[in-house]
């Protein structure tokens, strides 16, 4: 198949699960309806959230991902991620405190601009969303986000309550690697930065997400 | 909602919202919103979307042409539309066309929707942005937490958009700046700052409006509007050097920001670079392509002879336009006018007996037609059907038609060798426009096309380059609030031309800006009305003009 056929049939499938998954939103949202809707729903979001991954990553090898950076409020950003996370807010039944933490919010006071930067929402949204999903399957009850801004740089840091990259339970493996992956590319269309996933000092696992921009 | 309320207080804490400014809660129960897509699920998917946010009052609509039925019943509060209308027009051509046509308030907030590789494509790239984008699908969770932080502004600037729709433009001035002074937020600053440099626009108030293009420089030098706004600026002031150099660094910046090279474009006609205006806006065509750039290519290569290419853009202008909010019957005039001139009369006149037939030929743009059809049959031979095509235009010619008709026709009139009916409407397409320089191009370019060269230079200058220079004059003076002086010069003036649309607009500029800054005076207030007055019976519906009358209407009620 010549790649631009590909292509477009990849566009198509992802538009095609764009609708599916509003559909099943709707569904889910009909009154007493079975949990499986709710389910299909989400598998549905979570298979587009996949496709879309791969496609970027297929863009980046193809050297085709441009980055179209515009100044993002980093607060209100946050405040999107969360609010895109579909599964949020609950883990088998149980509510988890998902939330931005304003006391670990750092802006280093050379920052010309607080709170705002030039970024491709579109691209680090992807990434950390893929680090978000990951915090929810571990957390034990909480998951905090923050960002910390420097002159050059801005991390975005998400840190869960669980068991730590240690002592992950069994049959649970850390990271598909492509979020990981996924957090390179989306380094290298920002022109450099970096990414760790480490065990926090308060217990748990902490994500970090750097990216210059100057 | 716990943690949209946490967010809130971080953008509180971060960009500082004095406690003065209390923010409203969002009512979402009151709103009327509409939703413009040409997927019926995706339609119904946003339409459930803000239903679930319990809007109550939903229109779904499939096309641009709808939406205008339903923006002629119903004022809205929100339209969430998609980027990809249909083939030939997007989401941002309705909005430039909504914008531009002032079909929409200030009060409502126009949310575009793209696909993400669209997004790549329209964001940053335009003047006309929307208030937001949104890539689809978007979670409910998230479509909400966007519209109430959209809604939280809008609010916040309220009293401003209203003085802007009830075209109070000196209360909206004054509204924003005692809204800036409620909020640290940069993000409101700066939005209504944008409000405050609109209002000094309409009220062509230049300088004023330079300062708050550098206020919101100083606060924040990354967003393209302010640049291209702050770059106007400069080259209403005259600055035409500084206003290129602001444009190209925005180019720098922005690669494919059409509207700095729109800017650069008319920089250099004003400098009388026609070549180099083209280029200009062809690469703003071939950025962003709509009818309106075409026109804008098309009638620049017209003018500089290149008619192989000024016919390929007023083709594709038609293209593009035609059954759409957009079309225009004036592109088909433009082609047969082309048409007749690259040598191809069978041509014009398939296009507008056939093409064209559906807009018949009532006033001015019959005439126009008529005189088109003449030229076109002249070329093919039939004399007689010409002389009576030519006849027949002038016979209905309205007595206050606009320059491009008087063109046309005095071109038909030239080509069948009527040279003093001919001359005498090139003179007065001159005299009476109030866009004197580009229509004395076409005339030029109309005596050339049929051997009067010799007489260009009487029919265009008439007196003209005395009275531009003692317009330029006048305005510099005034400028610097030496308005008797500046009246000396503008009199005249116009003793040598009673009737020059320039010499009147600058003279009622004059006698405004002298009425605000040093009050009411009955001799003065007697000579701005006449002037208006004037003005409105040459070039009715003008809409300079029209700025006017209403910045008059404010300064007589403070």
């Amino acid at each position: 198949m010549d790649q631009s056929l590909a292509a477009l049939v990849i566009h198509d499938l992802k538009n095609s699960l764009a609708l599916l998954e509003a559909e099943l939103e709707i569904l889910a949202r009909q009154p007493n309806i079975p949990d499986e809707a709710h389910k299909a729903h989400q598998r549905c979001a979570d298979l587009k959230q996949r496709l879309v991954g791969f496609l970027t990553l297929y863009k980046q090898e193809q050297g085709a991902l441009q980055p179209n950076r515009s100044e993002t409020e980093l607060a209100e950003f946050l405040e999107d991620v969360l609010a895109a996370s579909p599964s949020a807010n609950c883990k088998h039944g149980h509510a988890l405190d998902v939330r931005i933490d304003s006391a670990r919010i750092r802006c280093a006071p050379e920052v010309q601009h607080r709170g705002t930067a030039l970024l491709d929402e579109y691209l680090v949204e992807l990434a950390l969303e893929s680090a978000l999903n990951n915090a929810l399957r571990f957390a034990a009850s909480k998951v905090q986000l923050w960002f910390e801004q420097t002159a050059d740089a801005v991390s975005f840091c998400v840190q869960d309550d669980g068991p730590g990259l240690s002592h992950h339970p069994a049959g649970m493996p850390p990271s598909t690697g492509v979020g990981l992956a996924l957090c390179r590319a989306v380094i290298e269309a920002h022109g450099g930065g970096e990414v760790t996933l480490r065990d926090a000092p308060q217990g748990g696992a902490l994500f970090r997400l750097t990216l210059h921009c100057a | 909602m716990q943690e949209t309320a946490g967010a809130s207080t971080i953008a509180n804490m971060i960009a500082g919202k004095k406690p003065g400014y209390e923010s409203e809660f969002v009512r979402f129960d009151q709103m009327k919103a509409m939703v413009i897509d040409d997927m019926g699920a995706m339609r119904h998917a946003l339409r459930s979307q803000l239903e679930w946010m319990g809007i109550n009052t939903v229109k779904s609509v499939s096309n641009a042409e709808e939406a205008l039925r339903q923006l002629e019943l119903t004022q809205f509060d929100l339209i969430l539309c998609d980027y990809n209308l249909n083939r030939s027009s997007s989401g941002q051509h309705f909005l430039e066309f909504l914008r531009i046509q002032h079909l929409i308030s200030a009060k409502t907030v126009f949310v575009m929707v793209t696909a993400e590789a669209e997004y790549a494509y329209v964001a940053n790239a335009v003047e006309f942005a929307p208030d937001d984008y949104i890539l689809k699908p978007c979670p409910e969770k998230k479509l909400r937490t966007r519209l109430e932080r959209l809604f939280d502004r809008r609010n916040f600037l309220m009293p401003a958009l209203l003085a802007m729709d009830a075209q109070q433009y000196d209360q909206v001035v004054s509204e924003c700046d005692r809204l800036m002074t409620l909020v640290d937020n940069e993000r409101w600053k700066m939005a209504a700052l944008r409000l405050k440099a609109e209002a000094q626009h309409a009220l062509h108030d230049e300088a004023n409006m330079l300062k708050t293009y550098e206020q919101a420089l100083a606060l924040n030098n990354n967003a393209p509007w302010v640049k291209i706004g702050f770059a106007r600026a400069q080259r209403m002031r005259g600055d035409l050097d500084a206003a290129e150099r602001t444009a190209q660094e925005i180019i720098a910046q922005h690669p494919s920001y059409v509207a700095a090279f729109e800017l650069l474009g008319e920089i250099r006609k004003a400098r009388n670079d026609q070549a180099g205006a083209y280029e200009m806006i062809e690469r703003a065509s071939a950025i962003l392509p709509s009818a309106r750039r075409f026109r804008v290519s098309s009638e620049s290569a017209f003018l500089l002879g290149k008619l192989d290419e000024a016919k390929r853009y007023a083709e594709s202008a038609i293209q593009l336009s035609s059954g759409s909010i957009t079309e225009s019957k004036e592109d088909y005039l433009s082609l047969a006018q082309i048409q007749t001139d690259v040598g191809e009369p069978e041509e014009a006149i398939r296009t507008l007996e056939w093409h064209a037939r559906r807009f018949g030929e009532q006033g001015e743009f019959g005439v126009a037609r008529n005189a088109i059809l003449a030229q076109a049959y002249h070329d093919t031979g039939d004399t007689d059907k010409a002389k009576r095509l030519l006849e027949r235009a002038l016979r209905v010619m309205p007595q206050d038609s606009r320059s491009e008709t008087l063109n046309h026709v005095g071109k038909a009139a030239l080509k069948l060798g009527d040279e003093i009916t001919g001359l005498k409407l090139m003179t007065q397409a001159v005299q009476g426009s109030d866009d004197r320089q580009r229509i004395a191009r076409h005339v030029a370019k109309s005596m050339r096309d049929t051997g009067r060269q010799d007489k260009v230079a009487d029919v265009i200058d008439a007196g003209q380059k005395r009275i531009l220079a003692l317009v330029d004059e006048a305005q510099k003076l005034m400028r610097s609030a030496q308005f008797a002086e500046a009246y000396a010069k503008l009199q005249e003036a116009l003793t040598i031309h009673d009737e020059n649309i320039e010499a009147l607009l600058a003279a009622a500029q004059l006698h405004l800006l002298w009425l605000k800054q040093q009050g009411w005076d009955a001799e003065i207030d007697a000579r701005a009305k006449a002037y208006l007055a004037t003005l409105d019976k040459l070039v009715p519906q003008n809409e300079k003009v029209m700025a006017f009358y209403r910045f008059y209407d404010q300064i007589s009620e403070a």
